[in-house]
């Protein structure tokens, strides 16, 4: 932990020592904790009752969902670098950090666009089957949660552009980060239970 | 408290790493890779729970962060793998 770190966790005295922001936070990714379990289970519980599935009708692109967690993988990357560098005072570096893991979940969104578009051209929709409605509930509501982060990254990359209020409000960018690699958690398991297993 | 960062950039090649080895077991499963599928699929998801817990311990700072943290992320899990044990238990699963 750096300094800035601790004098950020000490700034503003809690009962249990962890700032606010930072406990609601982890307290509402508790929550999609349980949400997306909701739906994996319900994806389980389908996927074995059936030892046929998804059968040929059920093809993913393997490279492109490959190529999609290299990106997201690699936007975990440069949001934590963007901290380390707000924290030890960098302000433009971490500015360019939040930026570029901003466009790295754009391209995610995109190439799960062009994954989305090629399903549609087959006439592949939710109603298609029970396998299809899943794939397209669990990354619709994962897609949904990127773009959900893009946002908020882009409002906190918008607060960053003032040195002097970014002072006070450094911590919202941890805030952002926590969001970000719990919707990067979420793909590494929604990965290969969709595309590999 | 004044500790250095974790190196970021290596975590992230190991994660990467590890996506690839899993992306690879996919491939070369049933084609001559000496392991029943559900020791396959039980790798693959091993390997998911290795990079999750790298992304929760190094990049969401829980292994530098408060006890209290660890528990609130904890507490989830706790209830999803009591959920899990629910489900593969039901008769409507068969392994």
């Amino acid at each position: 932990m750096s300094s800035a770190h601790a004098v950020s966790s000490t700034a503003f005295p809690t009962a249990t020592g962890i700032p606010n922001g930072k406990l609601g936070m982890w307290l509402f990714l508790a929550s999609e904790v349980m949400f997306f379990s909701g739906l994996l289970g319900a994806y389980i519980v389908l996927r074995t009752s059936n030892p046929s599935w998804p059968g040929h009708e059920g093809h993913l692109n393997v490279l492109m969902g490959t190529i999609n967690t290299l990106v997201l993988i690699t936007s975990s990357v440069t949001i934590v670098l963007s901290l380390a560098a707000s924290q030890r005072g960098a302000l433009s570096v971490a500015r360019a950090w939040l930026l570029a893991t901003n466009l790295l979940g754009l391209s995610f969104l995109t190439i799960k666009g062009v994954e989305y578009s090629a399903k549609f051209a087959h006439h592949i929709l939710p109603s298609t089957n029970i396998f299809w409605s899943c794939y397209f509930t669990l990354t619709g509501f994962h897609g949904l949660h990127v773009l959900g982060g893009i946002v908020f990254n882009f409002i906190v990359l918008g607060r960053m552009g003032n040195p002097t209020r970014w002072s006070v409000q450094a911590h919202r960018l941890e805030l952002a980060g926590l969001y970000w690699h719990f919707v990067d958690i979420v793909w590494i398991f929604l990965f290969p239970l969709l595309y590999l297993i | 408290m004044d500790r250095p960062h974790p190196n970021y950039l290596l975590i992230g090649i190991w994660l990467a790493g590890l996506m690839l080895l899993g992306v690879l077991l996919s491939e070369v499963s049933g084609h001559g890779l000496p392991l029943p599928r559900w020791g396959t699929v039980a790798l693959i998801l091993a390997l998911s729970t290795i990079k999750a817990t790298l992304i929760a311990l190094y990049y969401m700072h829980l292994k530098m962060d408060r006890r209290l943290l660890a528990f609130v992320a904890l507490a989830p899990l706790l209830l999803v793998s009591l959920a899990l044990c629910v489900i593969f238990s039901s008769r409507f699963v068969h392994l």
